[in-house]
């Protein structure tokens, strides 16, 4: 039985546990929150313990899972490589890029498993986008366009809108498709952004950035936190051999739309695209495979650390609306 | 009283379509063509029965009271300075110039002769751009924060591809129509842009892929694709897209998406069948009751042409000194 804990019981937290309740040789041994009546709700739920505090959660597991808020990966993160444990860290791999260095530097020190929760690599839509494009099946690639997004993430604490916390939506949504055309077409050269993040909007945001890679291939990516109308994804690679598109509201396995009663709420069609598996378990077994069998894990510490760095350089070139270059 | 009206060069593919539509128009003698291609002008006039001048002076001679020029694109200034030195009125191709000495030169021969000068700018006249800019101006999405475009299609090759006469490739001829629409929407102008391009697709000298980045006067911003990113087995021409961000909500328009989708087994290949208004047909009719002396509230005036077509000419600049550059 391989011995998991979780620090951080938010939505992460609960699509995690949801996946290693799946997993027969995987045992949820301890969770940890900050908010001590969530905390022990979850426990009761995934029959497993609140550790009184982190220290004690370090003790009991072997693989240490870090859903907490951008800005808290560090914090626990640090610990438990040094403490020799196997850590898995929610996307963004930390809120600035000192973190980062941190968490890069404390893996190579005590050798530890490390993966940065790059789950958008274990979307099958995407993970065979990216095997076709390796395969050479669009030829050279020109130009790639990728969206994301939907409303303003909401949450009892509103973190995501504490620019400070989440890096807003560059940092927090936009990485996703950042560290998918890195992983799938290499480096960036620069890149050049706009966003509402700075334009003291409440509870709006959205980015536009074209990046251009060193390969030449240009890249435009669109995030929003805006859209009233759902969550939405949508990617376009072109070559000079074809072109792959993808767009979760047209392709879509299955719509259900249900007849509201008078007088109540809702009424929201919800589109589905069911799997045996979802792109959480895929991620965490893969982890938890490679902790078994004392492999690599396929997403680095560095891949974690070099998305964010393409995140700070696309707010930074938000910010101040000069073109950024990356060394 | 039909409005006689002449067609100065076929080089442009659009001129078939105005073509049929003078045809068509009730308001509309459609007297004949000159080009500096004597065969072609000799075959469209025999296509289209009508009479074929062997200069453009001497269609300028007769007693066609206006032009449409749809020459290669540098020579759009010489031929309309030619027709307002004759006192022709002029629907000219877009862009309408691809330097900006060329378009004043334009601007100033209309002005000086008295005779109107207006840009082929059809997508103004989409009955889904119109309901578009009555919902913005309505305040249905609140106030308008930023926009996302596209205007992709397949390569047009033949002297679309030689810069020499087209004075770029995609981003020359691509950027003009989405820039206009965006203006109209917002009665902004677009004052600063960064552009990046590469030639990935067809690896001539010559743009193919072409990603624009916006900013307006007060503070919108807004991407703009303009390349030939359409595959050859592509289902149609080509798009023209227009999300449209708000402090209340999004609007997203797909110019085009009013079709059948037609698996053509004799053609061995799929395509979208347009049904929507023919919008070319809208604006040769505006600029036949312009050239009556009615008020023509659609149609792009020369200015209009002249703006857009220098976001794309800036667009040039930036790639050049790869920064963001003021229009």
């Amino acid at each position: 039985m391989v011995k998991v804990g979780i620090v951080g019981l938010g939505t992460m937290g609960r699509q995690h546990a949801e996946a290693y309740r799946q997993m027969p040789d995987v045992q949820l041994c301890a969770v940890y929150d900050h908010h001590l009546d969530r905390a022990q709700a979850f426990a009761q739920e995934f029959n497993t313990v609140v550790a009184p505090d982190f220290k004690t959660l370090l003790q009991q597991c072997e693989i240490v899972d870090i859903c907490t808020p951008t800005y808290r990966h560090a914090e626990y993160a640090l610990p438990a490589i040094e403490a020799g444990k196997a850590v898995v860290c929610e996307k963004p791999l930390a809120r600035t890029l000192q973190e980062c260095e941190q968490i890069v530097e404390a893996v190579r020190k005590h050798n530890t498993l490390f993966m940065p929760a790059h789950v958008l690599r274990f979307f099958p839509e995407y993970r065979l986008a990216h095997q076709m494009v390796r395969a050479g099946t669009l030829g050279t690639v020109a130009a790639v366009r990728m969206r994301r997004g939907g409303d303003f993430p909401r949450t009892k604490s509103d973190w995501y809108a504490d620019f400070d916390k989440s890096g807003g939506i560059i940092m927090d949504l936009i990485i996703h498709d950042i560290d998918w055309v890195r992983w799938t077409l290499g480096e960036v050269e620069r890149l050049y952004a706009k966003a509402l993040t700075f334009h003291g909007l409440e509870h709006l945001d959205y980015t536009l950035v074209t990046m251009r890679l060193r390969n030449g291939t240009l890249a435009h990516i669109e995030g929003t936190w805006c859209d009233p109308g759902g969550f939405r994804v949508s990617f376009e690679i072109c070559g000079d051999a074809g072109m792959l598109e993808y767009d979760s509201a047209q392709m879509v396995a299955l719509r259900v739309a249900r007849r509201v009663e008078a007088g109540q709420a809702g009424g929201v069609e919800v589109p589905e695209s069911p799997a045996v598996q979802n792109p959480y378990y895929l991620e965490l077994r893969h982890f938890v495979e490679c902790y078994q069998n004392g492999q690599p894990p396929e997403i680095t510490v560095e891949d974690g650390m070099e998305a964010v760095r393409l995140t700070l350089a696309a707010i930074e070139s938000a910010r101040t609306g000069a073109v950024v270059h990356l060394k | 009283m039909k409005v006689k009206v002449g067609i100065m060069s076929f080089a442009h593919l659009h001129a078939d379509s105005y073509a049929h539509c003078l045809l068509t128009n009730p308001r509309a003698e459609f007297v004949g063509i000159a080009d500096h291609d004597p065969q072609r002008a000799k075959e469209k006039a025999q296509r289209y029965g009508v009479q074929v001048f062997d200069s453009y002076e001497s269609l300028l001679a007769s007693d066609v009271q206006a032009v449409i020029i749809c020459s290669e694109n540098v020579r759009h200034a010489p031929l309309a300075q030619m027709a307002a030195a004759a006192g022709k009125h002029i629907l000219c191709e877009k862009p309408l110039m691809t330097r900006l000495e060329d378009g004043q030169a334009m601007l100033a021969a209309a002005r000086g002769a008295g005779v109107q000068l207006f840009t082929a700018f059809p997508c103004r006249f989409s009955p889904a751009f119109r309901q578009l800019c009555a919902r913005v101006q309505a305040g249905e999405i609140g106030d308008l924060l930023a926009m996302r475009g596209t205007n992709r299609g397949v390569n047009p090759g033949g002297w679309f591809n030689d810069p020499e006469l087209a004075g770029g490739g995609a981003m020359m001829d691509h950027t003009v129509h989405v820039a206009d629409l965006m203006r109209l929407l917002t009665g902004q102008e677009i004052v600063e842009v960064y552009a990046e391009t590469n030639n990935l697709m067809y690896h001539g000298n010559f743009d193919d892929t072409a990603m624009l980045t916006l900013t307006f006067e007060k503070g919108i911003f807004a991407t703009l694709d303009s390349s030939w990113s359409r595959p050859r087995t592509f289902p149609t021409w080509g798009d023209v897209t227009l999300a449209v961000y708000g402090t209340r909500g999004v609007i997203e328009m797909d110019m085009f998406a009013q079709y059948l989708r037609h698996y053509d087994d004799r053609a061995g290949r799929i395509r979208q069948v347009f049904w929507g208004d023919n919008i070319d047909a809208l604006m040769i009719d505006e600029f036949l009751r312009a050239v009556s002396g009615e008020p023509a509230p659609t149609l792009a005036t020369g200015e209009d042409g002249y703006k857009a077509a220098a976001v794309a000419i800036a667009g040039y600049e930036s790639v050049q000194r790869s920064e963001p550059v003021r229009v």
